[in-house]
């Protein structure tokens, strides 16, 4: 009961969204704490998605409140920029990067910054992209002006994360972070969560289907089940047995 | 075995990768020296070289156009009907409002450009299907407009007939001319690349074609932006025809007819994958240049003008051919 005296950095409550006669989510609710890596789990079409993208902003939600900081979102100012002025960010599955681009502009989108107005200010993307990539101690990436298409996958989520910190946000969603690497490549995202989380105090918001990997990162866990946050576990409560049964029967 | 033959392996995937890079500069040598060789001094003169150069700026700023859409993943095929409606509508401009009226000839290619967004982003009609409709469309609308006869520009030596309609101005036809219309297109040439290359919409336009979902889940409003990038195209097409009014001295309904597909071959020829996220002004200027100089070679070394047809036609698919690397092609619609 200690961590309820605690405002929550981030409070769902009772977030709904539907798409056409389709209800993808009918009751989210959870809170995030700082520094704290809470992961959401749940089978496919369990609502996983569509509760993030409403976090994010991607999606307004038809009912409910999500509170930031101790300030509601207002339903008219529920957009991707306006989640990002209040510290969130995500690194989506699929579509967190533009293969084609650098690692400076990736690092940089929807944020380019500009000279006299029109032009890209490329001196400043680069010193901020090796800026950003030391805090990440990620070593690996030197050639700033290849597409990011010619790296590595591990590599190219390093920079997807190191997208959603650089900007000094509180709260990261990783969607799936890992579904695409390999063993070698996950404990690296998965040593660059735990990193940045200790030194910067980061909270994260980790969506997988990977169990091993959030009993190894997450303190806690929502399970959702047919559109509803149904369950929630701590770390040390927590079996695969328990884990699974909440995922296929919302026990 | 494996290292001797990878050693012996002349071609390995990173010098291949390097050719790729080089194809279009290798292409226009190896058509420059061969119509050298067949022709001679007839195609290595000054004359023709001057002819080729009065010939190219006007499918070059078409394709610079191209280069814009394709570069976003989109085409733009309304650019010939569009260049016909344009330079009408400059030089009667210039029938109306004087030397100054020509301007209005850009400004039609930019409507005509940013009707073209404004179907494509808000009725979600894929940009080919509304190009073409639009290559119809406008085509018909200048026939209406123009009642089938041209205007003129003259320089004031022949005084056209009562039932002619003919502007007067002598400075436009000059810039039509060698070495005034290889100027401007210099010029404009520099002014693209710096906007192609160096500006947030230059690189924006390479983002959307690389993965437009990814833009709109970080808050940038890409149907905004494509509007724009029509609208700038289609800019570009109004001076393109402004250019070409100069030089053919005279706008007429049926101008530009199937430049789109020069263009086009244009932008291919220069090595852009018509698939989008990359592309080259350099090498758009190269694929130009190529284009006219074999259709210029090809009439001088006195191949009939349908042979020549087929002779472009077979050119382009070698070119994309050799440029193209397979391993990053997915899927091939």
């Amino acid at each position: 009961m200690n961590d309820q005296a605690v405002q929550p950095l981030l409070s769902v409550e009772n977030v709904s969204k539907s798409f056409g006669g389709v209800q993808a989510l009918r009751d989210g609710t959870f809170e995030l704490h700082r520094g704290e890596v809470l992961a959401i789990v749940g089978s496919n079409g369990a609502g996983k998605s569509t509760l993030i993208k409403v976090v994010a902003g991607a999606h307004v939600p038809d009912g409910g409140r999500i509170v930031i900081n101790g300030e509601e979102v207002p339903r008219a100012e529920h957009s991707v920029s306006h989640m990002q002025e209040c510290g969130i960010e995500v690194v989506y599955q699929d579509l967190a990067l533009v293969p084609n681009m650098t690692a400076p502009y990736n690092l940089f989108l929807g944020r380019i910054p500009r000279k006299l107005g029109i032009f890209v200010d490329e001196r400043k993307m680069r010193e901020k992209t090796r800026e950003v990539l030391a805090q990440l101690n990620v070593t690996t990436v030197q050639d700033l002006s290849q597409p990011i298409s010619s790296m590595s996958g591990g590599q190219q989520q390093s920079i997807a994360i190191g997208r959603a910190i650089a900007w000094g946000s509180d709260i990261v969603i990783l969607d799936e972070p890992t579904a695409a690497l390999g063993p070698n490549e996950t404990a690296e995202v998965e040593r660059l969560v735990e990193d940045v989380r200790e030194r910067h105090g980061t909270s994260f918001i980790l969506i997988s289907h990977n169990l091993d990997q959030v009993r190894r990162l997450a303190d806690r866990i929502v399970v959702t089940h047919h559109g509803v946050t149904s369950r929630e576990f701590r770390r040390d409560e927590i079996t695969s047995d328990r884990l699974v049964k909440a995922i296929t029967l919302g026990e | 075995m494996t290292e001797t033959t990878a050693s012996r392996q002349i071609l390995t995937p990173k010098r291949a990768e390097m050719l790729r890079e080089y194809v279009p500069f290798i292409a226009i040598a190896l058509v420059i020296l061969m119509f050298w060789a067949i022709s001679g001094d007839r195609f290595m003169s000054m004359r023709n070289w001057t002819f080729i150069a009065q010939q190219t700026p006007v499918l070059m700023l078409l394709a610079f156009a191209q280069l814009m859409v394709v570069t976003t993943g989109s085409i733009d095929i309304s650019i010939g009907s569009s260049l016909a409606f344009s330079a009408f509508l400059g030089a009667l401009g210039m029938l109306w409002f004087g030397d100054a009226g020509l301007i209005l000839g850009v400004f039609a290619g930019g409507l005509v450009g940013m009707v073209n967004g404004l179907i494509i982003s808000l009725l979600k009609i894929p940009s080919f299907v509304t190009t073409l409709a639009m290559l119809i469309i406008v085509r018909a609308v200048v026939i209406i407009v123009s009642d089938g006869t041209a205007i003129y520009i003259t320089d004031g030596s022949v005084s056209g007939g009562t039932n002619i309609s003919s502007v007067t101005a002598p400075w436009l036809l000059s810039m039509g001319k060698f070495p005034a219309i290889f100027i401007i297109a210099a010029i404009v040439a520099v002014l693209t690349w710096i906007f192609y290359e160096k500006t947030v919409f230059g690189q924006q336009l390479r983002a959307v074609g690389g993965n437009e979902k990814v833009l709109r889940l970080v808050g940038i409003n890409v149907t905004t932006f494509k509007i724009k990038v029509f609208a700038a195209a289609g800019l570009m097409v109004g001076l393109a025809a402004c250019v070409n009014l100069a030089r053919a001295g005279a706008a007429t309904p049926q101008a530009g007819l199937m430049i789109e597909l020069d263009a086009i071959a244009a932008v291919a020829l220069g090595g852009t994958p018509l698939t989008g996220g990359y592309g080259s002004v350099v090498k758009t200027i190269i694929g130009a240049f190529t284009l006219t100089i074999v259709r210029n070679g090809l009439t001088i070394a006195g191949v009939p003008p349908s042979w020549s047809q087929v002779a472009l036609g077979v050119l382009l698919i070698a070119a994309i051919a050799i440029s193209l690397n397979r391993s990053k092609v997915d899927v091939v619609k």
